[in-house]
């Protein structure tokens, strides 16, 4: 910070200095106060940034579903009932040929951005898989940013080796992205070693030309006739979360929570629709 | 009428028939022809090798491998460098062009990745050195079955080749912009790369300088913490041309302790170099002929001497005429390949390739080129480099003509002075060019807007902690004003990114604003890009109307799409090239310190500048005459930046100057002088130190006229008379041409006594009578006359702003 410093310097011997009468009027005259005050200042004329009003002191809606895991992880737990769990599904995805369905672990992150790269995280952590011929979905979220590791820690805890992770489109998305998010958190990587059923391959596979396009939304609103009611779009979802972090506005983020459930439900019910007939 | 004499003035006649001649017979022969336009000779006498031994502890493999390829010796200072590394120092090797200087780092790392599995990353200004680099070590690699893996990884590594480079590649090769915006912020992908990461290498240091430079400080202290987090410190090689503090240099850009390997082993033939000032064609207006003309018939007389020329221009527009102008004479039968080629950025890759391969083979005779050659590229033995105008630095100079005489023959390199003042200033003080080190590389790596543009990048590829540093000092106000725009978040004792956003791609490591210009040709129908313009151009060159020449052939500008970045232009046959008129004005923000300057003051402060491209000149190829204007409407460029500026009392003007305009004239042609010597003090780009004269206050700005005298224009570009400005009190200005200032008022300020000092010295000593380009700038032929001569009015306000 050299430069700064140095510019503070200035400003500080100009009092000695010879003082000249300038020309111009839009002379703005140095800040006398303290010094971080100055740097801050002067960066924020660089940057022309104004500082922003301070938000109104209005109480905002802060309610937290679910419950704390650990300081700042939530926790949020559901069973729903979609009919007996079939004993098992047939289906014509290479490698997946016959599945047990007490081994399927469907799930789904939100991130804190669209853009990749190390700065980019998952701030909620969606599951759904099969209990007693019901679908038991449970859902980790964020309240703060240093409750990830232990986000992290739990979703670990949850899988075991004869898992096979259902997704739509985390084969190039949210595996990688919670790869590097274990890596950052120095811990092992649990989905490395575990088999990844991405449900996007065999639904473009089958339906492109279909429909308009392969997203989740218009699949299950065409298969599965599922209709969202004020859903928020999973691009809103980092501005919720930020809302909630910087405001403590919680409104957009129980909507996130609410559209992540419906993801993993729509993931299980999904693949039943691909499954096929016993051979 | 006088270019086109000049044109005339050097001609073949009485010059020997050189064909066959070598490059210091034909010196010898121009120093006889045109002994009255050479302003300075020397000769670096040939010097033979300086050898050792391959080192003991060289893998044997690789001791094999270099055998086969016929190395079977170092030169010294590839010894010395293989012992420095050996020890674990940090190493910059300062070695002339073609002295086998990548043996230096090649060496080190080939042979710990062959014992040790490490890992480097080299990294290169630009992508066809990188790509150069990677086949010199693939041949190795062939030649003794070494099982490297070398790759270059930039934007042109197909998508599904990353991954295998990334988990496999022994030596990355890449270019700095690609480490910034594509392997930091990904670096968990690249994991196990940089734990294992032993060598960074960093050729070609020199050309980090200025902004660039500040840049790269600072991604390679993001490349520091990423690799600290992989719990690896790797060692730095770096190299460089010479210039005056490489150890300095290499120091300020790793912040590290550097040995400096500066004494070079190789061998090279004996060197001559001219300094060569165009001959005046019109004595009272001070004008030469163009160096343009120069430049282009001593190419051709070297050509037909059957030497393998190459010519620098300093712009693209440059090269493109001077490649017409060669292409008129050798080129005229379609039929046969080219003889002359033209090889400058904004080509395509592939037709780069092209010119390159053409080039090392031999099948071309000359080259015109912008700096896009100066750094390394290899294009095989040249005989003969003209410079057409002085490059900006003299380490640049050293380092073009140096690309001549690889064969250890003789070589020669001629320095054509154009008619800029600053060429002028230097051609007549050839004792910068003899004896005295290059110009210092200069840093300024915690400018704010840099520091903070970094910190951002920083903090995404990791989080930073309270009381962090960045390089050397506490940051927590820049994490505060990014908390504050809502980029960063302070939870605890973190900070952490939580913008949605991709910070490295808003930061362009090269030009104050990203976005590089597409052309696309819309001749007949096509759409084709045929080449790129970077932001920092695009206002000079693809304005509408705007002729635009590629491999010589003009195209129009017939429409410019400023925010989709686009110039679609058609194919043309004008006999006219264009040249835009630019000016600027300022605003005084706030002033650090101030002082008493003679019967004014000087001060040094905040400025706010505003560019505009008001209109163009079409010139007419050969005869240089003016044809026509037009105008033109983008955008106006704002600057926020850092200045040092002169100023008189309306008083004192009164007093010294019969008119307002008389006054006006004098700072107009101050402020030439004052330019020119500041850009030698700070030894600055050009471009990147500006000058201006206007009112402090922002309410009027001044320019020369056509004719040399000085116009004031209100705020919104109109004209206005001197008579009628309240309180006029002219200011010149210089100016930082950066965002914030990149460091050069800092210096000009602490020397600004010395700076008046030299600009009258300089006009003093000028043997012009009433004024000419090479001292106040150009004046009229009626000027020559008048009792108060443009240089007199101009040495007025000198004398009273000089302290005695
Ligand atoms: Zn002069």
């Amino acid at each position: 910070m050299t430069a700064l410093a140095a510019q503070l310097e200035r400003w500080r011997q100009q009092s000695g200095a010879v003082r000249i009468q300038p020309a111009a009027q839009a002379v703005i005259a140095p800040l006398a106060s303290g010094s971080a005050a100055i740097e801050l200042d002067h960066l924020r004329r660089l940057l022309g940034l104004r500082l922003r009003s301070t938000a109104s002191q209005t109480a905002v809606d802060g309610d937290l579903p679910g419950s704390e895991l650990a300081p700042g992880l939530r926790y949020v737990e559901r069973h729903l009932d979609l009919g007996p769990a079939d004993a098992v599904l047939y289906t014509d995805i290479a490698g997946f040929e016959h599945i047990d369905p007490p081994r399927l672990l469907h799930f789904d992150t939100e991130t804190t951005g669209l853009s990749g790269g190390t700065g980019t995280r998952a701030f909620m952590i969606g599951v759904a898989d099969w209990r007693d011929d019901r679908l038991r979905i449970r859902q980790l979220y964020l309240a703060t940013m240093a409750a990830e590791s232990a986000m992290l820690e739990t979703f670990a805890s949850w899988l075991r080796p004869e898992h096979i992770l259902v997704s739509y489109n985390g084969r190039c998305y949210d595996a990688p992205l919670l790869a590097t998010r274990y890596r950052l958190a120095r811990m092992h990587n649990p989905l490395a070693a575990l088999r990844h059923l991405d449900l996007l391959f065999p639904v473009r596979r089958r339906y492109r030309g279909v429909w308009e396009n392969c997203r989740l939304a218009t699949i299950e609103r065409q298969l599965l006739g599922v209709l969202r009611e004020d859903d928020l779009p999973g691009s809103e979802a980092p501005r919720a979360w930020r809302s909630y972090l910087t405001r403590g506005d919680a409104r957009d983020l129980r909507r996130v929570l609410a559209h992540n459930d419906q993801d993993v439900i729509s993931l299980a019910q999904l693949l039943r629709r691909l499954a096929i007939a016993a051979p | 009428m006088s270019a086109i004499q000049s044109e005339l003035t050097l001609s073949d006649r009485g010059l020997p028939r050189m064909q066959g001649a070598d490059a210091a017979q034909l010196g010898a022969a121009l120093q006889r022809k045109y002994a009255e336009r050479i302003t300075g000779h020397s000769v670096q006498p040939a010097r033979s090798a300086d050898y050792r031994p391959l080192p003991e502890s060289l893998p044997a493999a690789l001791r094999r491998a270099l055998q086969a390829r016929g190395i079977n010796q170092l030169y010294s200072h590839q010894a010395e460098a293989w012992d420095a590394v050996g020890r674990g120092a940090d190493v910059v090797v300062v070695t002339p062009t073609a002295s086998g200087k990548s043996l230096c780092y090649t060496l080190p790392v080939v042979a710990s990745a062959m014992t040790q599995s490490t890992r480097a990353l080299y990294l290169f200004p630009t992508k066809a050195l990188a790509q150069d680099q990677v086949t010199e070590l693939l041949e190795l690699n062939r030649a003794g079955d070494l099982g490297l893996r070398a790759h270059t990884f930039d934007g042109d590594t197909p998508g599904d080749a990353r991954q295998a480079i990334r988990l496999h590649g022994t030596v990355v090769v890449s270019n700095p912009d690609m480490l910034h915006q594509g392997i930091l912020p990904h670096h968990t992908k690249w994991a196990q790369f940089f734990e294992n990461l032993r060598y960074i290498v960093i050729d070609e240091i020199h050309s980090y300088r200025g902004v660039f430079g500040s840049h790269l400080v600072n991604v390679l202290r993001r490349l520091r913490r990423v690799c600290a987090f992989y719990g690896s410190t790797p060692q730095f090689i770096l190299c460089s041309a010479t210039i005056g503090n490489p150890k300095a240099h290499a120091e300020a850009l790793i912040e590290r302790e550097v040995t400096a390997i500066t004494r070079s082993g190789a061998p090279h033939g004996e060197r001559h170099v001219l300094l060569w000032n165009p001959p005046v064609c019109n004595p009272d207006l001070g004008l030469r002929a163009s160096a343009r003309s120069q430049s282009n018939r001593i190419a051709r007389l070297a050509v037909r001497a059957g030497l393998k020329t190459l010519v620098f221009a300093q712009s693209r527009l440059m090269v493109e005429v001077l490649t017409k102008y060669l292409k008129d004479v050798f080129d005229h039968d379609p039929r046969k390949p080219a003889r002359i080629r033209a090889y400058r950025g904004g080509y395509l890759p592939g037709e780069r390739r092209a010119a390159e391969r053409a080039m090392r083979s031999g099948e071309v005779d000359a080259v015109v080129s912008t700096s896009a050659l100066e750094l390394g590229v290899d294009i095989g033995s040249l005989d003969v480099v003209v410079l057409n105008g002085y490059p900006g630095s003299i380490a640049a100079t050293w380092q073009r003509f140096g690309r001549a005489g690889r064969r250890q023959q003789p070589a020669l390199g001629i320095l054509v002075a154009s008619s800029d003042p600053l060429d002028q200033y230097l051609i007549r003080h050839p004792e910068f060019f003899s004896g005295a080190a290059p110009e210092h590389a200069r840093l300024h790596a915690d400018q704010p807007l840099i520091l903070l543009d970094h910190i951002r990048c920083a903090a995404f590829e990791l989080p930073f902690h309270d009381g962090d540093g960045f390089g050397s000092d506490a940051i927590d106000p820049f994490l505060q004003v990014l908390a504050e725009s809502g980029v960063l978040h302070h939870e605890g004792t973190r900070w952490e990114w939580i913008a949605d956003s991709y910070p490295a791609n808003a930061v362009s490591l090269r030009s104050v604003a990203d976005g590089n210009f597409v052309v696309v040709d819309r001749s007949e129908g096509r759409q084709t890009i045929i080449a790129e313009v970077d932001y920092s151009a695009a206002a000079l060159t693809l304005y509408e109307g705007a002729i635009h020449m590629i491999q010589a052939q003009p195209y129009q500008v017939e429409r410019l799409d400023w925010e989709g970045r686009k110039a679609f232009v058609t194919r043309t046959h004008v006999d006219y090239y264009t040249d835009a008129i630019d000016y600027s004005r300022l605003k005084v923000l706030a002033q650090f310190e101030g002082c008493v300057a003679g019967a004014g003051s000087a001060l040094h402060g905040e400025v706010h500048v505003v560019r505009r491209v008001s209109g163009y000149k079409k010139i007419r190829y050969y005869s240089h005459e003016n044809i026509g204007y037009g105008p033109v409407n983008l955008p106006d460029q704002e600057l926020h930046t850092t200045a040092i500026w002169w100023q008189l009392p309306q008083s004192v003007l009164d007093a010294g100057f019969s008119s307002r305009q008389d006054a006006l004239d004098g700072f107009l042609g101050a402020a030439y002088a004052l330019h020119l010597v500041a850009t030698v003090a700070v030894m600055a780009e050009a471009r990147d130190l500006q000058k201006s004269v206007g009112s402090a206050d922002g309410a009027w700005f001044a320019a020369a006229d056509g004719r040399g005298r000085g116009q004031l224009r209100a705020i919104d570009g109109g004209l206005a008379d001197p008579r009628d400005v309240p309180g006029f009190i002219p200011t010149v200005y210089l100016y930082d041409n950066y965002p914030g200032g990149v460091g050069l008022s800092d210096p000009l300020w602490r020397r600004q006594g010395e700076l008046v000092v030299q600009a009258r010295a300089l006009i003093e000593g000028c043997a012009c009578r009433a004024g000419c380009p090479a001292c106040v700038g150009p004046i009229l032929a009626a000027d020559e006359a008048a009792l108060d001569t443009p240089r007199a009015l101009a040495l007025r306000v000198l004398n009273l702003l000089f302290v005695p």
